[in-house]
């Protein structure tokens, strides 16, 4: 009993240390993007003394932080309709349908999965400029979706191959076209599965940071992610501000985690076999 | 003439296949595939590219940056077991369903959900040698463990490997190992009880040997991080310094194309990068038709 007792005293010690290693760098977040400049030299740990929210004021308005929003909210609804219909499609058809090449086709998506956005970054560069893609949101939107689908496939072909043959074929027997036992029946029987999808879209596209640094070069087409990475190299900027950047581009995944947790958990399950 | 059923299904099955791998050539295929082009060439981003043979491999690999950085992926994969234990075992621990287990777990995975570039800033902000963490050492009388943890050139990469490899990714792991482990027949901790089996008996004679396959995908999924999934993490954190000690061959491959411009020699750094991707795509493919089967 005695024995227990400690083991579990070592437990929540181990666990109290991480979560804290977790959450510091958070509260420092939010207590330096409250200070000024001056006061942040002094007192770099505690609480502001004088909180202002002048860093805040800085970033939206000088630092332009509101127009990377809009960009982001531009940007992130259209990449995601794209990304949904195309892994809603193939895996739809890799999962209930029967082709030829199916395995080979399936196995060379899998493939593809993995290779990193610099092993490709060149080539679409190269790829963008002569198709007048580069400084356009279109380029990026091809981009992402090429790049994430694969992932997105996969998951939905998993989903699919676990729903009931009989679904496609009492449809077909009732005369359904293909495309329509995909939108009418597949679709909305898929659709815990395509919100969940929403959700990896939606991170993998606020966090994705490689490919919008290239194709975006003016300024003000950035989106939040790439506009942080940038604030940071490109000012010297001050933790103040750069806190307040920081909060400012959290807020959103935050809030998706606050009001989604199951999915977003079950979402990163579905992901564990994500290249 | 209508199609024979089968027919039809083909035709409807790479109609709604064409979008997809549309894009798959023309963004990822062809990309690879022209880097190997590229790696005989000069180019500088822009003008006509000249043929050079084999001169990008030979500066490539004369090159202490080459060096550095395939030295630095090396390292970086040292943090992989240790990424493995620490996860395996804090899931272990939290499964025991201790009180409050679920809100360490969501604490844990804050690192995941703000994604590397936040976390990379984040971190950077975090360990400047004047910064919180070092001050919350000092405060501490720890002025010994204050060291300069994105300064100094030795340093550097291991932070780098103990934040992105072990702890950016720590929260994401426990969640897939709590779910692994959740498929534990229960019967055999009953067992290992009644033999008077210890905390760490349990653990390595039943929960270990249960996720061996789990362990062996984190292990897969740890190697695609390390080889590439790393640039957004070091980009916003380091930027690949101090000087190039930090610099992987995907942080390489972005310095000599987009910084330096040599688009020839950074294409025959990819060239390189290939082929350890495809041996871990390779392992990766292996290892989902083991599940399967």
């Amino acid at each position: 009993m005695k024995r227990a007792g400690i083991t579990n005293r070592i437990i929540y010690a181990v666990l109290s240390l991480a979560s804290f290693a977790a959450l510091f760098p958070l509260y420092h977040l939010v207590v330096t993007s409250l200070k000024s400049k001056t006061e942040y030299l002094d007192n770099t740990v505690g609480l502001p003394i004088a909180p202002t929210l002048e860093s805040f004021r800085f970033i939206i308005v000088d630092g332009g932080m509101l127009g990377f929003f809009v960009n982001n909210l531009v940007l992130i609804p259209l990449g995601l309709c794209a990304y949904i219909a195309v892994c809603l499609s193939a895996g739809f058809a890799f999962g209930k349908l029967r082709f030829p090449f199916k395995l080979p086709l399936f196995l060379s998506v899998l493939f593809l999965m993995i290779f990193p956005q610099m092993l490709l970054a060149m080539q679409i560069f190269r790829l963008a400029s002569s198709l007048g893609l580069l400084d356009s949101y279109l380029g990026v939107l091809l981009v992402w979706t090429a790049y994430f689908a694969p992932f997105g496939t996969y998951i939905m072909t998993t989903y699919f191959a676990s729903v009931p043959f009989e679904l496609v074929e009492s449809a077909r027997i009732d005369g359904a076209s293909t495309f329509s036992i995909l939108t009418r029946i597949m679709a909305p029987v898929a659709s815990p599965m395509v919100g969940t999808l929403v959700i990896i879209g939606v991170q993998s596209m606020w966090n994705e940071l490689p490919f919008s640094l290239l194709i975006l070069r003016d300024g003000t087409k950035r989106t939040v992610a790439l506009a942080i990475a940038m604030l940071k190299g490109e000012y010297g900027l001050r933790a103040p501000d750069l806190s307040a950047a920081v909060v400012l581009a959290s807020i959103v995944p935050i809030a998706l985690f606050l009001v989604f947790q199951k999915k977003i958990t079950l979402g990163t399950l579905a992901g564990s076999v994500k290249g | 003439m209508r199609l024979s059923y089968k027919n039809e299904e083909a035709r409807d099955s790479f109609l709604l296949l064409a979008p997809l791998f549309l894009l798959l050539a023309l963004f990822i295929a062809f990309p690879v595939l022209s880097n190997f082009r590229f790696a005989f060439l000069d180019w500088k981003g822009f003008g006509t590219p000249k043929p050079v043979g084999l001169a990008n491999f030979a500066a490539m690999f004369s090159s202490p940056m080459f060096r550095i950085s395939l030295l630095n992926t090396g390292k970086l994969l040292l943090y992989i077991p240790v990424s493995v234990a620490s996860t395996v075992l804090l899931a272990a621990l939290l499964r025991e369903g201790l009180r409050g287990w679920g809100i360490y777990r969501s604490i844990l995975y804050i690192p995941n959900l703000l994604g590397p570039v936040i976390m990379g800033v984040v971190l950077a902000i975090s360990l400047r040698d004047t910064g919180p963490f070092n001050s919350l050492l000092r405060g501490m009388g720890l002025d010994v463990l204050a060291l300069d943890w994105l300064g100094s050139e030795h340093l550097s990469i291991h932070v780098v490997g103990l934040l992105h490899v072990v702890w950016v990714r720590l929260g994401f792991g426990i969640i897939y190992f709590l779910s692994a482990m959740s498929a534990i027949d229960p019967a055999l901790y009953e067992a290992a009880l009644m033999d008077g089996a210890s905390w760490w008996k349990r653990f390595f004679n039943v929960t270990v040997p249960s996720v061996v396959f789990s362990i062996e995908f984190w292990t897969v999924l740890s190697f695609i991080e390390v080889f590439a999934r790393m640039f957004g993490f070091i980009f916003s954190f380091t930027k690949g310094g101090p000087g190039f000690s930090t610099f992987t061959l995907e942080y390489g491959i972005y310095y000599l194309a987009f910084v330096n411009m040599k688009m020839g020699m950074a294409s025959a750094w990819a060239t390189v990068l290939f082929f350890f991707c495809a041996i871990i795509s390779v392992a990766q493919l292996r290892l989902m038709k083991k599940r399967e089967e």
